[in-house]
Order: structure tokens, then sequence, then C-alpha cells
């Protein structure tokens, strides 16, 4: 129960703030949120405190949820929240329910695009989180049309619209036409890294979709050229042209990327086509 | 852009003794995007390293696979099999191997595989693109070994499977 006492602040004369509501906490990656209803009578509040137990560990908001980071993966956790105001701190309220914090990960994920009906030119990534050290794109696709032989079209990538030859690629591949092998693309306007499976090119299945695993490395420093790796396949049980490949791509900026631009070489991304941006963590 | 924690581990099995040469992860949750499995073990003797999805032993499996020595580089492909290879597994070193399972609950396109494995002793690399003609989503995977030469896995390899969630 919170004593409502007064004292001058500001000017006037204001209550400290009564005892929150606990709600449901709430576990997450060595965090938690933890939910409460505010007061109805007392103080106004300008701020909430969550406090963990053991450990207390804080965490300031001014509205419910509030996330408690920093705590320990695998620890069963309590919290209390009280409300702040210029004249004081609230009295915390009852504890809640328990929590286990999973695991931290440094891998999350940015931003999805699944193309919808008639395809896609391209999809774009911008105003990219500065927050990651790497960047991961999981792209499992598949183009609108075929060129006739059966074969791949390859997955373009282009960072913060630059259009310019500024890109080269290494890469390594097995074959159903050809003896494996490797080669260099040269200078290129696109860093064309991955594969993507053609439609319906003889009879080729309309649901095989090519898989595309792309890392960019360090892709906020300022001072190295941009790599990109990536691992892509475009297999067609047997029909038509198809390949497992390794590339390595080269972006000639030591820019900060920015924004990213994901398009077939050939063709519209087709409907169902799945392009994901992840962001990996340094310690 | 709003980023959300992802890369999760759903289910961790470790092999108590070195009789069991295959595994199945069953009741895998529909929730995630993509599936991430990881093994790091040794087997009694080297062999391939297989699944099955959903139980399904039709012919309906395909594998392109390029691997590399110290010598030389091969690609082989297996069209309309009835298990899908996607690692070799080695009895004298551990090794690893990482498979990714892309976009496997949806129930419109066929399922797609990458995956890696690598042995210091052959001084192998290995690099899988497979495939699984179903629209099924998958909600369990047979892991084996190949067994036309039955080789049991030795106590203490773990399989991991991990959940990826797309924003």
């Amino acid at each position: 129960m919170a004593i409502n006492r007064t004292s001058k602040a500001r000017g006037k004369i204001i209550d400290i703030p009564s005892t929150p509501t606990i709600g449901a906490a709430t576990g997450g990656p060595g965090s938690a949120s933890v939910a409460f209803t505010a007061p109805t009578i007392g103080g106004p509040v300008f701020s909430y405190t969550a406090l963990s137990n053991p450990g207390s560990i804080t965490a300031t908001g001014t509205s419910s949820p509030i996330t408690v980071s920093g705590l320990t993966a695998g620890t069963s956790y309590t919290f209390s929240v009280r409300g702040n105001n210029p004249s004081g701190n609230g009295e915390y309220s009852t504890a809640s329910n328990s929590v286990v914090p999973t695991v931290a990960t440094a891998f999350e994920s940015i931003a999805t695009t699944v193309v919808g009906v008639g395809g896609a030119a391209s999809v774009t990534f911008s105003s990219i989180p500065t927050t990651f050290s790497h960047l991961q794109i999981r792209v499992y696709g598949k183009v609108t049309g075929n060129d006739g032989y059966d074969s791949t079209t390859g997955l373009n990538l282009r960072f913060n619209g630059d259009s310019t030859n500024n890109y080269y690629m290494h890469y390594m591949y097995g074959l159903n036409y050809a003896t494996p092998g490797g080669g260099y693309s040269g200078v290129q306007n696109a860093c064309g890294v991955g594969t993507l499976s053609q439609y319906n090119a003889g009879n080729v299945a309309a649901n095989t979709f090519s898989p595309n695993i792309i890392d960019i490395l360090d892709y906020r420093n300022t001072n190295k050229t941009k790599v990109v790796k990536c691992l892509s396949g475009d297999n067609k049980n047997g029909v038509g042209y198809y390949r497992v490949q390794l590339s390595s791509g080269l972006w000639n900026s030591t820019s900060a990327i920015t924004s990213i631009e994901v398009f077939p070489n050939q063709f519209n991304f087709r409907q169902y086509s799945h392009i994901a941006l992840y962001g990996i963590k340094g310690a | 852009m709003a980023a959300g924690a992802t890369y999760e581990p759903i289910s961790t099995t470790t092999l108590a003794n070195s009789t069991t040469w295959e595994i199945t992860l069953s009741s895998i949750p529909q929730t995630y995007t993509d599936l991430v499995l990881v093994i790091n073990g040794k087997q009694q003797t080297g062999t391939t390293i297989k699944l099955q999805y959903n139980s399904d032993t039709g012919s309906n499996y395909s594998v392109l696979r390029l691997a590399s020595n110290n010598t030389s580089v091969v690609n082989e492909n297996y069209n309309n099999e009835t298990n899908q290879p996607f690692a070799l597994g080695y009895a004298n070193w551990t090794y690893n191997a990482i498979l990714h399972l892309m976009n496997y609950s949806n129930t419109t396109t066929y399922k797609t595989t990458l995956s890696r494995s690598n042995d210091v002793t052959t001084k192998l690399a290995l690099l899988y693109n497979g495939m699984w003609r179903s629209t099924a989503a998958i909600n369990s995977i047979r892991i084996f070994t190949d067994n036309s030469s039955i080789t049991y896995f030795t106590a203490g390899t773990t399989f991991t499977l991990y959940g990826i969630t797309a924003a």
C-alpha cells in the first residue's frame, strides 16, 4: 500500500505515486517483459521502475510493459514495479509470476518480404539498423520466366543504390552438364552471388524454389571494402540445368551499407519468393 | 525496421551410447520460418548421413553435391531417391554438419536445403543442395546413417535443431 505523502516539487505540491498492480511477466532472450496496471489514485507518475529478484536489476519506462535486460538465462526471476515522480518513489508492487529468461541470441530478424501475386522486380531493405556487426539475407526464390534453356537465373545485390561498375564476384560450382568449376565474373554493376530457379522451363515444376544464404560482413565499417559470401543451389531433380554454388562477392566501396536492393538477373521474383534480412551481433 | 531476436534452440539430443544409427526429430513446431540442424559427433565407420521428412520413403528426394579434397573437385547429382544425403560422417575425428532447411512449414512449394560438412582426415569439404518434392509442411525429420552399411553414431554425438523466424 502506497503512502500518499506530499512535498514541494516544481513549484507545486504533488503526491508520490500509489502502487501499480503487477501483471504478467514474460521471459525472453536474456530479458523479461513485465506488465502492470497504472494506479488510479495518488500522485502523477512520471516513470515506472521494474525491479528483479534476485539480482535487483532495474529498468525504467513510462508505461506498461517494461523490459528488464541483463538477466541470466536459466535463472528464475520475479519482478516488482513502482511509480516515480519528483516528490519521490512509490512503493513496489507485489511480486510477479516467476519467469526464466532464455539464452540471449545474437541473431535477429530485421525485415522480410514475401512476394505476392504478380511477382516483384526487386526487394529493397532501406534504413538498415547500424546496431549489428554483420547481416545475413536468406532467400527462398524463383523467377517468373524462363529463357528457354531450363536454366537458372542469377541473384543480384546492390548496396546504397550504387549501380556503377563497383562489384566483383568469384565462384565455385557444381553443375549437371559440365565439370565442376569456378571463375571470376569481372567488373559488374551488381553483386551477382546467388541463384534462382526459373519458372516452368520445360518440365521443371512450378514449385521448385532456390535457397540462398548470403552473409554480408562488417557492413557498417567505413574503412574497408565490403565482402559478401553466398551459398546457393538450384535443384530440379535432374531436369534442365541445375547447380550448387559457393560464391564470394565484393563491393568496392568503404561506405557503410544502409540499404540493399535484392533482384533477379532476369525476370521478376515469382509469387511466394521469400526474402528475409537478419542482423548478427558481435560481443 | 524492427528487429526481433530469433535463432532459437528447439531441441538437443545427445547420444548416451554407441548403439544408435537413426534418430527422429518429431513434433517440430510450425512457428518458425527456417530450420537449422547441427550435428557434432563421430561414427563407428565413415558413411553418408541421410534424412527423410514426415516418414516419406517414396522416390521424392534429390540432391546435388560438390566435394573437394586436397587434389580435386567433383560434383554429383542424385535424383528420384528415397532419402536425401546431406553430410558425410567420419570415425576418427569429430565432424560437423550444418543443414539449413528453408521455409519448411509452407504448404505451397517443394522443400529445399543447403548443407555443409567437412572432415580433416580425408581433407574433404562438402556442399549439398537437397530437395524434397512435396508441398507438405515438415513436422518430423528422420536422420540416419547409410542403411546399406549400418554404422552407429558414437556416444556424445549431438543433434541440435534451431528455429529462425523472419520478422
